[in-house]
């Protein structure tokens, strides 16, 4: 059996994955402010699940980090390159949300307050075994020593002072009903977690509404940012982040209304065209076989009535 | 795919390649579904009965699942939807009048990534067989109710939401089902689940008869399409004896 694996090993097994290595290039963003750029791809034995964008924020308290990454292996690299960039130690961890490619990473950072929503806490309670056991199949080796840790401290909406920086803290709501988004008013960069996607369809599961989520949006694009970090994808210094996500939101939200409207089922809706203007959005389809998975049965509820006939009744005509 | 099928008869597997001519799946399981649900009756592997689904399972417990057979040439008298590699295969087995249109739409349970059959039975007396593949997570068919673990659902047993649209000369109907099918999968719940509906003209007469089986989601949703028809009665039965009625 041995031998078989072994064959198994050289014959499956790739040479590129062999060191397990991030190679975490972080690039300064703003005065203070780093940022770790994760690929726009879907999770893959390839990127090691660095989908994901971090971040840190140099104080003169120590560092603040924004977001843990998708694994033990990625959240001990982020430590290493944020002591390597700042020469200061760690003084806190915020995340944005519970989602497997933003905290698994905690294990690196299990000896500094990791401070969450709570919300946030709650939800990776409930799913964080079953989402880091999805992780490792999609991410496989990667995964290596990966273990869900929760957050130690409660945020709650309003500002937080460290080592001279203001950060103004958001409880939002609409990618997973627990969403931090994190204005440092220092420097105009606005952290502003799942909430925004850009150049990558966002994702739906476990969104309390797209309405909700749209108001997400109004919120943050009122603040005074200069820079925005979305979740995922490139940053951006104009709105366009914003435009995108009510574009997409509001095409989502369409389709699923004139598919009930239509009598269409799921699989009508999975096929539909993607207008050309989301083109350059990276695994547009994917998100739309997810989000019709998740969102179409309450468009559904709401198309459709009672038309039980109780007993006695005559038939209806 | 040649260094997998190498490993595979070095391990002393089957070749996961057709097993069967004309297959367009790799499955290990067609003799034996060939043989129990179509009673090893003639069969072709058709690409005119196209079945739907999304290529991966986002929720392996509500699996939409389209059998669109328009394309077929004459009447068709019954349709078999099956998942090969569940624990429940059968989701569905249906005797059709001839004012039913082969289009239905049903969401199933999945417990792995499976080929997903369905087979329609011609005037030519052959079972037109199209096929479709499904990846998935799993465990659709063993996780925990989500509908008993809503307040009030047994009030709500049996409820029928829908509603149809005129689609040219065809009445589409689309219906949800308040149910939660249970399957016996799951510890300490017995199977509890609907086993039969009719679909009827508002004179009585049979549009479709199906026998219905746990593989089905909770709370099962249904879209058929029937010509002419502008008013129908669904009749539901479950493996308790409850009778349900909904006028559409």
């Amino acid at each position: 059996m041995r031998q078989l694996l072994l064959l198994a090993a050289l014959l499956f097994g790739g040479a590129a994955q062999a060191d397990f290595d991030y190679h975490l290039q972080p690039r300064q963003v703003a005065e203070g402010t780093w940022l770790l750029e994760g690929s726009t791809d879907n999770f893959a034995r390839e990127n090691g699940g660095d989908i994901v964008n971090t971040g840190f924020i140099e104080t003169d308290d120590g560092v603040v980090v924004i977001d843990s990454g998708p694994s033990r292996r990625y959240g001990e690299a982020l430590r290493k390159v944020i002591g390597e960039t700042t020469g200061k130690p760690v003084k806190l961890l915020l995340l944005t949300h519970h989602h497997p490619d933003h905290v698994l990473g905690n294990q690196a950072f299990a000896d500094v307050p990791i401070a969450a929503l709570a919300g946030t806490r709650r939800l990776l309670e409930e799913q964080g075994d079953d989402l880091a056991e999805n992780m490792y199949r999609l991410v496989g080796d990667w995964m290596r020593g990966t273990e869900v840790v929760l957050p130690t401290q409660t945020l709650e909406a309003g500002t937080l002072d460290v080592g001279g920086h203001r950060l103004r803290l958001l409880a939002l709501s609409g990618h997973t009903g627990a969403d931090l988004a994190i204005l440092d008013e220092n420097t105009g960069v606005l952290f502003a977690g799942d909430i925004v996607f850009y150049q990558r369809a966002l994702t739906t599961p476990g969104t309390p509404g797209l309405e909700v989520w749209l108001g997400d949006l109004d919120t943050l694009q009122r603040l005074p940012w200069t820079l925005i970090v979305p979740g995922h994808g490139p940053v951006a210094r104009d709105a366009a982040p914003f435009d995108q996500m009510r574009d997409y939101l509001g095409w989502l939200d369409a389709l699923m209304r004139k598919g009930v409207e239509e009598g269409a089922d799921m699989n009508e809706l999975i096929r539909a065209p993607i207008p050309p203007r989301f083109a350059a959005i990276s695994l547009s389809r994917y998100e739309l076989v997810r989000s019709v998975s998740h969102l179409y049965p309450r468009y559904e509820q709401r198309g459709l009535s009672k038309v039980s006939i109780e007993p006695g009744e005559p038939h209806a005509q | 795919m040649q260094r997998r099928s190498v490993l595979l008869g070095l391990l002393g597997l089957p070749l996961l390649a057709s097993a069967v001519e004309g297959d367009p799946l790799p499955s290990v399981m067609w003799d034996y579904h060939h043989q129990r649900l179509l009673n090893n009756e003639p069969f072709v592997f058709d690409e005119r009965v196209k079945v739907s689904v999304p290529p991966f399972a986002e929720d392996s417990r509500q699996v939409p699942v389209e059998i669109d057979a328009r394309a077929l040439p004459g009447r068709f008298s019954r349709m078999l939807l099956w998942a090969e590699l569940n624990p429940i295969p059968r989701v569905f087995s249906l005797r059709a009048s001839a004012e039913l249109v082969p289009l239905l739409a049903i969401r199933i349970r999945v417990e792995q990534a499976t080929p997903i059959r369905a087979a329609l039975l011609g005037e030519d007396g052959v079972w037109h067989v199209g096929s479709a593949w499904i990846d998935a997570a799993g465990g659709g068919c063993t996780a925990p109710s989500v509908v008993r673990a809503q307040p009030g659902w047994e009030e709500r047993l049996g409820q029928v939401l829908g509603r149809s649209f005129a689609r040219r000369d065809n009445n589409r109907l689309r219906v949800q089902i308040s149910h939660p099918m249970d399957n016996g999968l799951v510890g300490g719940i017995p199977e509890f689940y609907l086993d039969r509906a009719e679909l009827r003209s508002t004179t009585g007469e049979v549009l479709a008869s199906f026998e219905l089986f746990p593989a089905i989601s909770e709370n099962p949703t249904l879209t058929m399409e029937v010509r002419g028809h502008p008013h129908t009665v669904l009749w539901l039965h479950d493996n308790n004896g409850n009778e349900f009625e909904a006028g559409l």
